[in-house]
């Protein structure tokens, strides 16, 4: 009956939102209050379902996807923000909505290079030890190659989980990486436990944000850090035309040619545009409790990093 | 700078008042988290309420353990701390006096690790914070090196202070120039001796471009007290010369001392002697102007020269 109800009352919708409250009437006790869906407007248990089905058809193909969208500038957004974040060996990072795993491979990957750079700077002052000892020191140290460092990669979507999964055993991640299933309003960890959480476009996915943000404080240790990079708003005239241009005419049409899904990728450029603004995610931040928070923009706007510390 | 002071208090007022306010619209989303926010909004209300009273003296603002000096806050008593982590305790405090803690928990593993993001994550970690937290500062450790110079700034004035209460007081004897400054020069380099291996990274960091209006304020700043305490009241070109003959001796002696390998620093007291007594007999001559510049320039020269060696003879060594 829902299915059925949604194209006429999305018509409605358009004209005016007193009509809205009829509609929600008519159909009795709605299923959540109202949200958007791209430029829809549906149930927060509707998004949640809709978010899902996104997400299982395009696992498979969201790597391309990315490549082809951005043409490959995600990779340097994803770098720019592992480098921000720059962490000590010994971080445990928790990164929420992170799927297929791109944050988490360039954790581990800094991690070790930094780990690495300690090592030889060690080695350097123990310039006048016998070769037995430092033999040993090599040794005991190639075990734990990553430092206590870890991080849990949590998704609500198995079909992503499951892609990232086989990307690290293809790349060769094994140490000190964890696959966990679990909804960012509501994660399955203990409070006090991460020292970095991150959500690399992942937020925008989340039906309710604010409970969103206080699960991230909740979980952070005192002193922890919220990292979070998504798409935001272009506030230059010339680059927001050209940008709603590349997005509404470009993006869909590669979305159906390469993933076969026009819906999918037209609902990620949709969901872009009803996103908040850099400063009023800031305060959205703020509201959960986080200080010091600031945000970073990428490309004048189409992306920023929003960083705040747990205090 | 009573002015300035109540203008940071009024800032830290309003912050905290806001900060308030948050916390209550916090409390409306969430209500399972209302014993941990309710316990945030006594305490700043409690704050609230002391604000109105203490308009002249700044006691209540900021509660501080007494065991270190951050530069240009005011001191004040504690209230008890229930040790349930971090979190509870920065309600007491600003932002900005957290960071000043961690800062000051940081140097002591920076022979370990030099002037460094490092550094100040284990500085975080004996607080009890995550290590996280030293993403609140520059990664190339700027802050922590501003900080412990101006701290070391802070602790020499004190010194000269009280030595001025003793004169005051009669209980000691007025210096002459030449002792007085060599005294205040030494006592200064003195606090760099725990740090003086990596030094030498602090100072080529403290000489890039985004910390020198910083690093030359505190230094002025440093020249310019030891100058007053030392009786300076010049009012004419003087004033010029000589905080700029006393910058070349401070940085060439500095230099020095980063290279000096002689039991207790021997050889930079005298050079420092050396320096000082040269500078007593420039004298009113008409050639002290030119050869003020010189001293700058060659300070300045011998600055860079200096540091780069320091750092290709450490990375030898």
């Amino acid at each position: 009956a829902a299915a059925g109800l949604c194209p006429w009352r999305a018509l409605l919708v358009r004209r005016g939102g007193a009509l809205r409250l009829l509609c929600g009437s008519v159909r009795g006790l709605a299923a959540g209050p109202e949200t958007h869906f791209g430029f829809q407007t549906v149930t927060e248990a509707e998004r949640r379902e809709k978010i899902y089905q996104v997400f299982e058809s395009v696992a498979k193909k969201y790597d391309v996807m990315n490549d082809s969208m951005t043409l490959g500038i995600h990779r340097v957004w994803k770098d720019i923000l592992v480098h921000k974040m720059n962490p000590s060996p010994g971080t445990v990072l928790l990164d929420v909505a992170g799927g297929t795993g791109d944050i988490a491979f360039r954790f581990i990957n800094y991690v070790r290079s930094v780990r690495e750079r300690q090592l030889q700077q060690k080695l350097k002052r123990h310039q006048n030890l016998s070769w037995q000892e430092i033999s040993e020191s090599y040794r005991e140290d190639k075990f734990k190659s990553l430092g206590d460092s870890q991080v849990v990669v949590c998704d609500i979507n198995k079909e992503m989980l499951k892609v990232g999964k086989q990307k690290a055993q293809h790349l060769g991640y094994s140490e000190g990486l964890s696959w966990v299933l679990g909804n960012a309003e509501e994660l399955p960890f203990d409070d006090d436990k991460f020292d970095v959480y991150t959500i690399a476009f992942g937020i925008r996915n989340v039906t309710r944000i604010d409970l969103a943000l206080e699960e991230a404080y909740r979980v952070l240790k005192p002193g922890g850090r919220f990292l979070c990079l998504e798409f935001s708003h272009v506030s230059n005239p010339l680059l927001s035309r050209l940008y709603d241009l590349y997005s509404f005419q470009v993006i869909p049409v590669l979305g159906e040619v390469i993933a076969g899904d026009w819906k999918s990728y037209q609902y990620l450029v949709e969901s872009i545009r009803r996103f908040p603004p850099q400063e009023e995610l800031k305060a959205m931040i703020e509201d959960a409790g986080f200080l010091k928070v600031d945000y970073q923009n990428l490309n004048l706007g189409i992306v920023a990093i929003h960083s705040g510390f747990k205090l | 700078n009573m002015a300035a002071a109540a203008a940071g208090s009024l800032r830290r007022a309003g912050w905290r008042l806001w900060r308030g306010r948050a916390v209550v619209r916090c409390q409306l989303y969430s209500p399972q988290r209302a014993l941990q926010v309710s316990a945030v909004l006594r305490r700043v209300s409690d704050e609230q309420k002391k604000e109105p009273l203490a308009s002249s003296s700044q006691q209540q603002f900021d509660s501080h353990p007494t065991n270190h000096q951050p530069e240009q806050e005011p001191q004040g008593p504690r209230p008890s701390y229930t040790g349930q982590g971090g979190q509870e305790s920065e309600d007491y405090e600003s932002e900005e006096q957290l960071q000043h803690r961690i800062l000051t928990a940081a140097l002591e593993f920076v022979p370990e690790h030099g002037w460094t993001a490092e550094a100040i994550a284990e500085g975080a970690k004996t607080l009890g914070l995550s290590v996280a937290a030293a993403g609140m500062f520059h990664s190339d450790g700027s802050e922590l090196i501003l900080h412990f110079v101006s701290q070391c700034n802070t602790k020499l004035s004190e010194l000269l202070e009280q030595e001025q209460k003793l004169v005051q007081l009669g209980k000691a004897e007025k210096k002459p120039t030449d002792q007085f400054l060599r005294d205040a020069v030494e006592a200064r380099l003195r606090m760099l001796i725990p740090y003086i291996e990596k030094w030498p990274q602090a100072v080529s960091i403290l000489l890039l471009p985004h910390n020198i209006p910083s690093s030359l304020n505190l230094l002025t700043s440093m020249i310019d007290d030891i100058w007053q305490y030392a009786g300076d009241q010049s009012t004419d070109f003087n004033w010029y010369t000589r905080r700029a003959v006393l910058t070349g001796i401070y940085n060439t002696t500095e230099l020095v001392m980063m290279q000096d390998s002689s039991p207790d620093f021997e050889e930079t007291w005298r050079f420092l002697e050396n320096r000082v007594a040269d500078a007593m007999n420039m004298g009113n001559a008409a050639n002290q102007v030119q050869s003020t510049g010189e001293a700058v320039v060659q300070g300045l020269m011998g600055a860079a020269v200096t540091v780069s060696d320091a750092e290709t003879s450490r990375a030898v060594r």
